[in-house]
């Protein structure tokens, strides 16, 4: 039937054509309403405008891009090791969980970037306090994410290595940690772009460089056009992170499933 | 002539049962309330004989088996296997459950091999072992596919390989075939027929299906819900091996019938008409769960 994969070439065609015309279109119009309305650049610059500014700073930006992006990399990377410590932990005792369960559901409800100034005040206004800012927020989501596929387990996956007298070490890796980890990667990627947020919050509050300082400094000066490219850079940051990421699992959604 | 008694290829060594339940009862209790799953329940099984334990859903007839298997506890009485007590999971002991718990991320080859992965053991001796199962099932071919390429009735056949890997003394099974549509299921019965030919070892198997019950058993035990213990020890008149037309045959028909009987009285005697208007859809007892 090749009027099926033609349909399906064109829906993959489509899928991709259709959200770079929305982005042409929103271009297009954004750069007519401020020509034609005469807004001032300060207030809001045209794409031309910041597409100038992009290609004119584009290798200052992207040693910006890179302090920003080592640091959300290292970070995450935390959160990750934590994330999936802390959910061994609380899926392996009954008693941890009930210890830190409700912490956790509390944790998720507090706006935590009121606490970043704390971590300047704690860690200094060096990089430590940027990560472990970073890692603090993107921790939360490999935790409960990663603890809720381990719980989620099949049962009787369980049962048959206990039949085989398998140790708990064994059921762990061998089962639990396999049957957790898509779950344990939809985490993983809410987390990617919470890293990213983290740091840049961080830079805003007490940085000398570092995208978020860019924004914050360009901002300061009205540089509107230099902002939205630093914002540029940044959203193609976080795409980055995220698009590995996301690779990752789909390499392991592959091995998972053949 | 309901139930003939026949000498069978190893005949039952007396009062020492290859495996020994003496008044086993479970109670769970969950917050103030206890639920009592099996009361009294007392049986032997001889070494080589394939004992079928039939009842309705609920009836306790899962938690007998996982404590035959070391995976429960019973809340009293004595389970013995092979003259020692059990205290829990034995290597000797294979289990096949009603879901084929296979690995997704495995192929069919790993799959069989997994028990000798959790014992640390991958010298050729298993792989071969391995390999013989899956020409055995009719899967030869397919080792390498993944079981999400597989049928119903084909991840049932690999994890009866699993099941077998270990050359265990003793196969336990949990209504393994429930949950495939009744041709998938006839086929299983006859592949398992088939294995039980070159393979014979000592068989526990749950059911909810008289006509599997009969079909597979050299001995059928009837439990009832209320109280959840054994209310019938049936012995069942064909010898081995067996195929698939001893369904076909009057006496089973026969001894369907009176299985039907006792299952919906509850009681170890015989209904007062066996086989008269069944309530319950042939070979079928109660819903699946």
């Amino acid at each position: 039937m090749t009027g099926g994969r033609q349909t399906g070439r064109h829906e993959r065609l489509l899928a991709f054509a259709l959200p770079v015309a929305t982005a042409i279109v929103v271009a297009l119009v954004w750069q007519a309403t401020v020509t034609l309305a005469d807004i001032r650049e300060i207030l809001l610059p045209t794409p031309g405008a910041i597409a100038e500014n992009l290609a004119r700073t584009l290798p200052s930006l992207l040693n910006q891009a890179l302090v920003t992006g080592r640091e959300a990399l290292a970070g995450f990377a935390l959160a990750v090791v934590a994330g999936f410590i802390g959910a061994a932990a609380i899926s392996s005792s009954k008693l941890l969980r009930e210890i830190f369960y409700p912490a956790i559901v509390a944790m998720q409800l507090i706006p935590k970037v009121a606490l970043a100034p704390l971590f300047l005040v704690f860690l200094g206004i060096g990089a430590e306090a940027r990560i472990t800012f970073a890692a603090l927020l993107s921790f939360f989501p490999v935790l409960i994410s990663t603890a809720v596929g381990l719980h989620n387990t099949d049962l009787t996956a369980v049962r048959l290595c206990r039949s085989l007298g398998a140790s708990g070490w064994q059921i762990f890796w061998s089962v639990r940690v396999p049957f957790a980890l898509p779950a344990f990667f939809s985490g993983a990627r809410i987390s990617s772009t919470m890293a990213v947020t983290g740091v840049v919050i961080a830079e805003f509050i007490s940085s000398t460089d570092g995208l978020g300082f860019v924004i914050v400094d360009q901002g300061a000066h009205a540089r509107t056009a230099a902002v939205f490219a630093a914002i540029t850079v940044l959203c193609a940051l976080g795409l980055a992170l995220y698009g590995v990421v996301a690779g990752i699992e789909k390499l392991s959604v592959r091995w998972y499933r053949g | 002539m309901d139930t003939i008694a026949m000498p069978l290829a190893e005949a039952p060594g007396g009062d020492g049962g290859f495996i020994r339940v003496r008044n086993a009862r479970k109670v769970y209790a969950t917050g103030d309330k206890s639920v009592e799953a099996l009361s009294d329940v007392s049986f032997d099984v001889a070494r080589g004989e394939f004992v079928a334990i039939l009842g309705p859903s609920g009836c306790g007839k899962s938690t007998l088996l996982m404590m035959c298997g070391g995976l429960e506890t019973s809340t009293g009485g004595a389970i013995e296997v092979a003259g020692s007590p059990m205290a829990g999971p034995r290597t000797s002991i294979g289990i096949m459950f009603q879901d084929p718990t296979l690995l997704p991320w495995k192929t069919v080859l790993q799959n069989v091999m997994f028990p000798a992965h959790i014992l640390r053991r991958r010298d050729v001796k298993y792989s071969d072992r391995a390999h013989r199962l899956i020409d055995m099932v009719g899967l030869h071919g397919f080792e390498n596919k993944r079981p999400h390429e597989l049928s119903g009735g084909m991840r049932q056949r690999v994890a009866i390989c699993r099941a077998l890997l270990n050359d265990p003394d003793i196969l336990l099974m949990d209504e393994p075939f429930s949950a495939l549509d009744a041709i998938t299921r006839d086929e299983m019965n006859e592949a398992l027929l088939d294995i039980w030919r070159s393979y014979a070892k000592t068989a526990l198997f749950v059911t909810h299906s008289i006509r599997e019950a009969v079909l597979l058993a050299d001995r059928v035990l009837v439990m009832t819900r209320r109280p959840a213990t054994v209310v019938a020890d049936i012995r069942v008149p064909f010898g081995r091996p067996r195929d698939m037309s001893v369904a076909e045959t009057p006496e089973f028909a026969k001894l369907c019938a009176q299985l039907r009987g006792m299952i919906e009285h509850g009681t170890g005697k015989p209904a007062r008409r066996p086989g008269d208007g069944p309530v319950l859809q042939p070979g079928r007892l109660g819903g699946e769960e």
